[in-house]
């Protein structure tokens, strides 16, 4: 199980890496041939999830994506991938499951894949 | 990129030779159905991606090819997934035509050897050759297709 709100953490995280993938390179999506026209369309998206998440966690995730570049980072081997520090396994359990994670050391938001 | 550099982004068993959708949404859920499992996190949101990169602006180019790309959390390599359809998916393509073959490009947010572009680029180049096309849409098995990527 995932909380909810880390659920929407991680989309919001995805969505963003699209939109900015897709601003700062769009000369080059569009010579390759692709429609990259609806930007809005992704904005909208975008609206609408964070409308989704408490205001505490948005105002979370604004901050580490302005410190970091990126506020969501996966979790591999019990380990934080934003800065490579442990994670502690307790995260995993079901003490964890209703709480969006974040590493203890840099404080980005954990996916635990 | 070279061919060879570019088949090694595909995994023969998640190539899908004979896929049964025929709309978009099917076509996307058939073929992440092969990179995550069913019901499962990752699946959620690799098919959420790759609907929101449809809202962007179809993948779906012209001569009936779709090359559905973007970054995911859920991806942990950058990989290519290959589909194809005999009869066409209705894919809201640009010439409004039938898409048989499709690229999947999935990358992870860190591709620290930056391939994700490159790969993508290839692909859309490759593809462009209408014999390869020919080609692709008569490969029999994986071996066939390795064999016209490869070369190309």
């Amino acid at each position: 199980m995932m909380n909810p709100q880390e659920q929407l953490l991680v989309a919001l995280q995805d969505l963003d890496l699209m939109l900015k993938e897709h601003t700062d390179s769009k000369d080059q999506f569009k010579k390759m041939g692709f429609d990259v026209s609806n930007l809005e369309e992704l904005q909208k998206a975008r609206a609408l999830l964070v409308s989704k998440l408490e205001p505490a966690h948005v105002q979370h995730y604004e901050s580490m994506q302005k410190r970091h570049g990126r506020a969501v980072f996966p979790v591999t081997s019990d380990m934080c991938l934003g800065c490579f520090a442990a994670v502690p396994s307790v995260y995993r359990s079901a003490l964890y499951q209703d709480r969006v994670r974040m590493c203890q050391h840099c404080g980005r938001i954990l996916y635990f894949p | 990129m070279t061919g060879a550099e570019l088949l090694q982004l595909f995994d023969p068993k998640l190539c899908v030779f004979d896929l049964k959708a025929t709309t978009k949404d099917e076509a996307l859920r058939e073929i992440v159905d092969r990179v995550a499992a069913p019901d499962s996190r990752n699946h959620k949101f690799i098919l959420e991606m790759l609907h929101n990169r449809e809202h962007l602006g179809s993948t779906g180019v012209v001569k009936g090819v779709a090359f559905p790309h973007g970054r995911s959390l859920a991806v942990s390599k950058l990989m290519v997934v290959f589909a194809r359809s005999a009869a066409g998916v209705r894919f809201e393509s640009m010439d409004g035509e039938p898409t048989h073959l499709f690229f999947v490009l999935l990358a992870p947010p860190q591709d620290r050897a930056n391939q994700y572009l490159p790969a993508l680029g290839k692909l859309v180049e490759t593809i462009q050759d209408d014999r390869l096309r020919d080609r692709l849409m008569a490969a029999a098995a994986f071996e066939e297709f390795a064999a016209v990527i490869r070369d190309n």
